[in-house]
């Protein structure tokens, strides 16, 4: 695949279940954009997460804000998306606080499901439509909120068209759904690891999107996978009884001493690999059988993870996967 | 004896808190499977558990009742079964029910607030309905159910404090002045917010039914109308739980992983319960990458000059290139660790390791109990 192909939509939503890494994909795809050239805004839905510690800044408003050359981000807050709603849709300059109360958008969203959802999503059009922001994006990448939360909040512009029969909201939620359906405007790329829950949410996730929503999906992406590091033929004798011996006798070739007890460490830990591997590959047989979408094997990171050059290290393994497929 | 098992012999309820994917259910169901052993009723109210874990526990499905777990399992998997084992999962929207059937001065207004289509939002939408039902089943366990111990798995959610903010949460919302500012002369008026005397509030009514239409409207009226009288009995309520929690019969077990993320959240969890004055009971340290042995101080030029040699020579290089990512993964997660230890003494800890098999059938969870329970902790070289 084309990066231009990968990067065709300007919307590209990453979504998955908690604690799958889905920032630190997001964040790797905006590196990988900005690297191509494209001015990135990513986006952190509602609840404050980890983005911003990523890029080093201190935390993210409702206005893009530049976080290095080529990527801006921003927090998507409904209470803020409600108030520039009425201050765009009523021009009401002077927004009354209990409008944006929390409880108030509390209220609103018990009252209306789907309308917290939809002034999330709302913000996404007007960055789409560059309609409120002086500044214009090729791409835009949404945090989006865990899976289970993530079908709601991607079915809800429709959830809302379908209640409304007229009006300006029925209208609005109409340009959302249109967005949404649109495969050359926005893709959603879940993210999930090589586990069971995580697997099998994400495969009830994906089969909604296709038959329910009608939403495009690009790769998707299995984070913190093992290494197959050995050959078959190397895990065939590691298995058997190997010739401690004639290891040892390679070692010393260039001056390192290893004796029984590091054998024995380096066997567990060949033996640790291989057993988390095989974990993981009947969970990855399970998410490829359960998608028609490519699944991008993410390495398992044997270092912080979250620091910049981490990320930057994984964007350049999703590009190079990305060019493969 | 380690610490969980302590806990076990001594309290009636213990709570697993943490962030999601650190294994919080797992640990809430090994907790239970080895209470039962040790001859005790105990219940595991799951919050959301994976479909091979509910299923090993004999869910097939979402049920708010408590489930017995069979003896043959247990026999299955080498134990015996002295006590009894039940497991459930929270059922939000039916124990709301209950709630509302138990404080509406009348069947009938029960009934009005059940059939109405704000409320029944509220158990799918409104944030904290979750935290606050399991709190609710929790109490009403304890006190009716006739266990000897209730293990609870919490919502899983990106802060885990959520859940001892809850209770509050709610009954804040019914009683929002906000809410009330606007809905009450709206309810006064006979649903004609023209008529709302209160200019401003009739603006914003003007506003609100736009976007919502004027059925949501009057459902919410409807709604916070017929809740009138009833917020004495859930505050009363939400203070009883509060009370239960922070007693001496209650212990707050909280589980991480040694990822970054989950131990700052642990950290920050700790200090919360002790400034709520919540009763903290161990730490489990949950999905720790096993330490084989020292450091191999290998040098990169030595694993290069192996990496051109023999089929013997490039194996050796692998194993110590393997050994070297896994010793970055456990000093690491030891760095990681460290900052816990400052807030949390070392003793109320327990390690977990990344087990060979994945803790989802009964021998599964027998494997993590086992660890859980060790009567000495798994040895660290350090």
């Amino acid at each position: 695949m084309l990066l231009d192909e990968f990067f065709d939509p300007k919307i590209l939503i990453v979504s998955g279940k908690g604690g799958v890494g889905k920032t630190t994909v997001s964040a790797a795809l905006a590196i990988m954009a900005a690297k191509a050239g494209h001015r990135v805004c990513i986006a952190e839905v509602d609840e404050k997460g980890t983005l911003p510690a990523i890029f080093g800044s201190e935390g993210l408003g409702y206005e893009p804000s530049k976080m290095c050359p080529g990527i801006w981000g921003l927090r998507i807050i409904p209470e803020e998306s409600l108030a520039e709603y009425l201050r765009v849709q009523y021009h009401m300059k002077r927004i009354s606080k209990a409008f944006t109360s929390t409880h108030f958008v509390d209220y609103i969203t018990t009252a209306a499901p789907g309308l917290k959802d939809i002034l999330i999503l709302g913000k996404i059009w007007y960055l789409e439509q560059e309609r409120t922001t002086k500044e214009r994006f090729d791409t835009i990448v949404v945090d989006a909120p865990a899976a289970g939360h993530m079908l709601t909040f991607l079915s809800a512009p429709s959830g809302l068209s379908d209640a409304l029969r007229v009006g300006p909201v029925r209208r609005q939620a109409d340009w959302l759904v249109q967005m949404l359906r649109d495969p050359k405007r926005a893709r959603v790329h879940l993210v999930t690891l090589p586990e069971e829950m995580p697997v099998s949410e994400t495969l009830e996730t994906t089969r909604a999107l296709e038959e329910r929503l009608e939403i495009a999906q690009g790769p998707l992406f299995a984070n913190a996978v093992y290494s197959e590091l050995f050959t078959p033929q190397e895990e065939k004798k590691l298995k058997g009884t190997i010739d401690r011996a004639a290891l040892r006798t390679q070692g010393e070739a260039v001056g390192l001493a290893l004796d029984d007890e590091d054998f024995d460490a380096l066997f567990s830990y060949a033996r640790f690999l291989r057993s988390r591997r095989s974990i993981q590959e009947t969970h990855l047989r399970n998410l490829r059988a359960g998608t028609g979408e490519p699944v991008i094997e993410l390495p398992f990171l044997f270092s912080a993870g979250l620091a910049l050059p981490d990320v930057e290290n994984l964007a350049d393994v999703i590009e190079e996967k990305v060019e493969k497929l | 004896m380690s610490v969980v098992s302590d806990l076990v012999d001594r309290k009636e309820i213990i709570v697993c808190a943490g962030s999601g994917g650190v294994g919080k259910t797992t640990a809430a169901a090994a907790i239970g499977m080895h209470a039962a052993t040790r001859g005790k009723k105990v219940a595991v109210l799951t919050i959301d558990p994976a479909r091979r874990l509910a299923s090993s526990l004999g869910l097939k499905e979402l049920s708010n009742e408590p489930h017995r777990v069979s003896a043959r399992k247990f026999s299955a998997a080498g134990l015996e079964a002295k006590g009894e084992l039940y497991a459930m999962m929270l059922d939000t929207k039916t124990t709301f029910d209950q709630v509302v059937m138990k404080y509406a001065p009348s069947r009938e207004q029960a009934e009005k607030i059940i059939g109405n289509r704000f409320y029944r939002n509220i158990s799918s939408t409104l944030s904290g309905t979750q935290e606050y039902m399991a709190m609710e089943r929790l109490y009403e366990l304890h006190a009716e159910g006739g266990y000897d111990l209730i293990v609870i798995d919490t919502p899983p959610t990106r802060n885990a404090l959520d859940f001892l903010d809850a209770p509050r949460r709610l009954t804040d919302f019914f009683e929002s002045r906000v809410l009330r500012w606007f809905l009450i002369p709206y309810m006064k008026a006979g649903g004609g917010f023209m008529r709302v005397a209160n200019v401003a509030a009739g603006t914003f009514l003007r506003i609100v039914k736009r976007i919502v239409g004027a059925e949501v409207l009057d459902d919410t009226a409807e709604f916070f109308g017929s809740l009138e009288g009833m917020y004495d009995g859930f505050k009363q309520r939400a203070r009883e739980v509060a009370a239960l929690l922070h007693s001496q019969v209650t212990s707050f077990v909280v589980i991480t992983s040694p990822a970054e993320q989950s131990v700052a959240e642990a950290t920050f969890f700790a200090s919360r319960l002790d400034e709520a004055g919540l009763p903290f009971g161990a730490l489990v340290v949950n999905r720790v990458h096993p330490r084989f042995g020292d450091r191999i101080e290998a040098r990169p030029r030595q694993i290069s000059k192996l990496e051109q040699g023999s089929a013997e020579a490039r194996l050796l290089a692998k194993l110590l290139e393997n050994e070297e990512a896994f010793m970055r993964v456990v000093e690491l997660e030891e760095r990681n660790l460290e900052g816990l230890a400052r807030k949390i003494p070392r003793h109320r800890w327990v390690r977990v390791p990344y087990l060979e098999q994945e803790a989802v059938d009964f021998p599964g969870l027998a494997a993590i109990a086992d660890q859980l329970f060790a009567t000495t902790a798994p040895a660290v070289r350090r």
